[in-house]
């Protein structure tokens, strides 16, 4: 009985698999400080609640929107403790609607600096 | 069969908030239904339909799509207070609850293919049961209503003499006059028999008597086939409720008037009055 080889022959294509790696550190939390969630995003505000809520637990807010753009946003507390949501939200809106569709849901790295001057009498 | 209970689609099929929206379009497909109750814990948390599904990203969660206002009705709900419904919030199915828990779902299509039974096919007017639950809706919701019985004179006469051919022509007319005598909102028409066409309407007493008098006076002046001359003698009787009853007794009550009005029409002919008025019934019954 003939036995089959185990090598193909010359005539049969190579089949190679290459496997490349790429490791880095999955961050917790993964939204950094701002998300804006566009209105036809693959995932909405109630998923987005879950994730945060989830993931890290009271670190977060989601606030609905009436935006033409947007239909909710998520804020770090430690953030709006720094600069109200009010003062905050405006600015970040504005900026993601210059990059961001309805169908984008946008992360945002938001560094606050306070400057403070005081004198004091001598 | 005139309550929402009667007609709704008890094998109810729902879905949960935290599905996707693609499990959601999966189920309408396989079941060929355009909208879903989003039910959590057996409580009715929103409803989410093909349009829904069509604006939203299929990965999103059904919670992310559905409406949260949904417009429910008690199984009591009567066809056409289930249809003013539809219409008043442009929708096309209603969930019907049960103690706050839904229990059935009623489409536009399935509403309208029962309340066409209940059209009489000849006038194109509702039927007697119509008049019947609109009057115990007004009555339920403290609303004062008359009732106004109108019976053609002699109409047998008009059949026998001219056949029943033209005895339904005449009959689609006497709908047309009437119809063009009343005000859609306030007043409601329905052929309640034969030759007998009854009208509930919310306008106060002494106005529904004058809307008597006047339709009358309408089928007096329109020119009819062959020179005849139809007429009608009305009846008059008025229901006013202070405080809410069941809905069983709101139907006694109204059966009551129509009666009232229905002698009081026949009171007419014999008298040879256009119109007759049998009176304002105080209903002080306690709830």
């Amino acid at each position: 009985m003939a036995s089959k080889s185990l090598f193909p022959s010359p005539s049969e294509p190579k089949r190679k698999a290459e496997v490349s790696i790429r490791l880095s550190e999955f961050e917790i939390p993964p939204m950094q400080d701002v998300l804006l969630v566009g209105k036809k995003a693959p995932i909405g505000p109630e998923a987005i609640k879950r994730m945060v809520n989830a993931l890290s637990p009271d670190q977060y807010e989601v606030t609905q929107l009436d935006h033409d753009i947007f239909q909710a946003a998520v804020l770090k507390k430690s953030l709006v403790k720094l600069l109200p949501e009010e003062k905050l939200l405006p600015i970040m809106l504005e900026e993601g609607s210059h990059i961001a569709t309805e169908r984008t849901v946008v992360k945002a790295q938001v560094n606050v600096v306070i400057q403070v001057n005081r004198v004091a009498d001598l | 069969m005139f309550s929402i209970g009667d007609i709704m689609t008890r094998d109810l099929l729902t879905v949960g908030p935290s599905k996707s929206v693609e499990h959601a379009a999966t189920l309408m497909n396989q079941h060929r239904i355009g909208g879903l109750p989003v039910v959590e814990d057996g409580r009715l948390v929103g409803i989410i339909t093909s349009r829904d599904v069509r604006s939203s990203h299929f990965n999103r969660l059904v919670a992310d799509a559905m409406s949260r206002q949904v417009v429910v009705v008690p199984m009591e709900c009567s066809l056409w207070e289930a249809k003013e419904l539809l219409e008043r919030h442009r929708i096309e199915r209603l969930v019907v609850v049960r103690n706050g828990l839904p229990v059935g779902i009623v489409t536009k299509s399935q509403l309208y293919v029962e309340l066409g039974k209940h059209i009489d096919a000849l006038t194109g007017l509702q039927r007697a049961e119509f008049l019947q639950r609109k009057a115990s809706e007004f009555l339920q919701n403290g609303k004062e209503i008359a009732i106004i019985f109108l019976d053609l004179d002699d109409f047998g006469a008009i059949d026998k003499e001219l056949g029943h051919v033209w005895g339904d022509k005449i009959l689609q007319q006497v709908a047309q006059v009437l119809r063009s005598a009343v005000e859609d909102g306030v007043d409601y028409l329905s052929r309640y028999a034969g030759d007998e066409f009854a009208v509930v309407t919310t306008r106060p007493f002494e106005d529904a008597k004058k809307l008597a008098l006047q339709m009358v006076t309408a089928l007096t002046r329109e020119s009819w086939p062959y020179e005849l001359r139809v007429t009608g003698s009305a009846g008059v009787a008025g229901g006013r409720r202070t405080c809410s009853r069941r809905q069983e007794d709101e139907v006694h009550t109204v059966s009551d008037l129509i009666n009232m009005a229905s002698l009081a029409s026949t009171k007419a002919k014999k008298e040879k009055k256009p119109v007759v008025v049998a009176g304002m019934v105080e209903l002080k019954e306690a709830g």
